[in-house]
């Protein structure tokens, strides 16, 4: 409930954004911005397992409201500065989502999650951490 | 080892107070539970949990005639009264093997197999030793023509299969391994005195919790605040991934096992991997792993987290390295940090313990293995 709160005050606050679908279904999801990109995403299944495949499903927009495309996935653990052993794949669905399988965090503890966005020449990375027990 | 833990789960009738356990420390000894854990099926097998597969599968791990020379079966290095293993430093085939022989224990809860993580899959794991020149060297022909012309053999194909042994011989070698495989994934290691403690301990059950040794419990501290669990993860104490915890990795002179970075390209080169046809999983989720695992420089001279459970009286590590478990803890204890050549915080760490710490983490980790109960004789195939 306090995530759909959130949702809705960061569309009030930035209206340009209203047309990008924050809730990617199941009345849920993360949301990180840069003065560029928003993006939504909630894993799949909600709840991530040590050890367990999982996806992540993502809407990619933009302030200036173009096209935004999802580069790339990846994710580490900061502190043993060392990645997955599975390769994502990421596949668009179109309008500027996108799903992303064969993840996995094979440990618990913190885990940084980097994502990739372009729009036209501009590219950035976002990223935002999971703690994994 | 057995015969020690059993010692703990009976010895102390004597009243004594568990030691304090913050919330944080009762949630991570929780994860390590329930035991045993829920029943999986390996949607890869069509007959995995059948129980004429079972029957059919225990027959074939006792079947001599597999191999080429007809004197070794899979039951040769896995002994039932060794917890499925053999004892032995290094696996002896037709000749001596590089690593070995895993237990069995709670193999069905796995989702990689081998030392490297050559298999996808049981039945596919169980295909490579009947292959393996080394080992039983046999061939898909050899294991076809039992299958068609032991009557009784033939008999409990048909009630696992639900057809009379047909096809090419590769189809029928995989459906062998496939009730090899039904069978293995049975072996489910028993409740342990760790168990009923971290079950007391989650009840609040405060007498049951006492009879868990002081010691068990110290090393069982010890364990979580030296951060074990990041690869001795879950109910089965493995996140089922691969580690280079400092093992030597050289072979004889001059050779190398490179551990998982080869067992990753067996594995992509195999045909029978969840990736090819005699996958029986429709929906492709059990080859997610398979079609997303990345073969990493890292992965060089890396090996299998092994599970702590039911671990056998030794040797230990992949390649038997280490004979006992005292000597496993003084190795994690004097550990090598330039050995392991980390640039960051190192998963594995020289814990420098004390006398004392070394013999409580002992004690805890013997409370993970229990007695086993008795096993009998599987049924017949056809009565």
């Amino acid at each position: 409930m306090r995530l759909l709160a959130g949702l809705l005050a960061l569309v009030i606050a930035f209206p340009a954004w209203a047309d990008c679908p924050l809730d990617l279904g199941r009345g849920t999801g993360l949301v990180i911005f840069s003065s560029h990109y928003l993006v939504a995403f909630r894993p799949d299944p909600m709840r991530i397992e040590v050890g367990e495949p999982f996806s992540l499903l993502f809407n990619v927009c933009t302030k200036s409201d173009k096209p935004a495309e999802l580069v790339a996935i990846d994710a580490q653990m900061p502190e043993h500065k060392h990645g997955m052993n599975y390769r994502p794949t990421i596949v668009s669905l179109g309008d500027g989502r996108y799903r992303v399988d064969g993840m996995v965090f094979h440990m618990p503890g913190r885990w940084e999650l980097a994502i990739d966005v372009r729009a036209g020449e501009e590219s950035e990375r976002l990223s935002h951490e999971f703690i994994l027990k | 080892m057995a015969l020690a833990a059993s010692g703990a789960l009976t010895a102390p009738a004597i009243a004594q107070t568990p030691l304090q356990w913050s919330d944080d420390k009762v949630k991570a000894i929780a994860r390590h539970g329930p035991w045993p854990p829920p029943l999986s099926r390996d949607p890869s097998n069509r007959v995995a949990g059948s129980p004429n597969a079972i029957v059919l599968g225990e027959h074939l791990f006792n079947e001599p005639r597999l191999s080429a020379d007809g004197a070794m079966s899979c039951a040769t290095c896995h002994i039932a009264a060794r917890d499925w293993g053999d004892g032995r430093a290094k696996a002896m085939g037709r000749s001596e093997l590089d690593r070995r022989t895993p237990s069995l224990w709670n193999v069905g809860h796995a989702h990689w197999f081998g030392w490297d993580g050559a298999g996808d899959s049981l039945w596919a794991q169980s295909i490579r030793p009947i292959l393996d020149p080394r080992e039983m060297a046999s061939d898909a022909a050899r294991v076809a023509g039992l299958l068609r012309e032991d009557k009784a053999l033939a008999c409990g194909y048909e009630r696992a299969f639900g057809e009379k042994p047909g096809g090419g011989d590769e189809k029928l070698l995989v459906d062998a391994a496939k009730a090899l495989a039904a069978f293995q994934a049975t072996l489910i290691s028993p409740r342990t005195p760790f168990d009923a403690f971290r079950d007391a301990l989650l009840s609040g059950d405060r007498e049951a919790a006492a009879r868990y040794p002081l010691a068990a419990q110290r090393g069982l501290k010890i364990f979580i605040e030296a951060n074990c669990a990041a690869c001795h993860f879950g109910p089965r104490f493995t996140n089922g991934e691969f580690g280079d915890v400092g093992i030597p990795f050289f072979t004889r002179p001059g050779e190398v096992d490179a551990g998982r970075l080869d067992g990753l390209a067996k594995l992509a080169n195999s045909t029978f991997n969840l990736l090819g046809r005699y996958n029986d999983d429709v929906s492709g989720a059990s080859a997610l792993r398979t079609k997303h695992v990345q073969r990493l420089h890292s992965n060089f001279g890396e090996f299998r987290v092994p599970s702590l459970r039911q671990t056998g009286s030794g040797p230990f590590m992949h390649n038997g390295h280490l004979a006992t478990l005292e000597d496993v803890v003084k190795h994690y204890s004097e550990v090598n940090p330039d050995r392991l050549h980390s640039d960051a915080i190192p998963l594995v760490r020289p814990l420098a313990l004390s006398a004392e710490q070394s013999a409580d983490l002992v004690a805890f980790l013997r409370t993970l293995s229990a007695e086993p109960p008795p096993r009998h004789a599987p049924p017949p195939l056809c009565p």
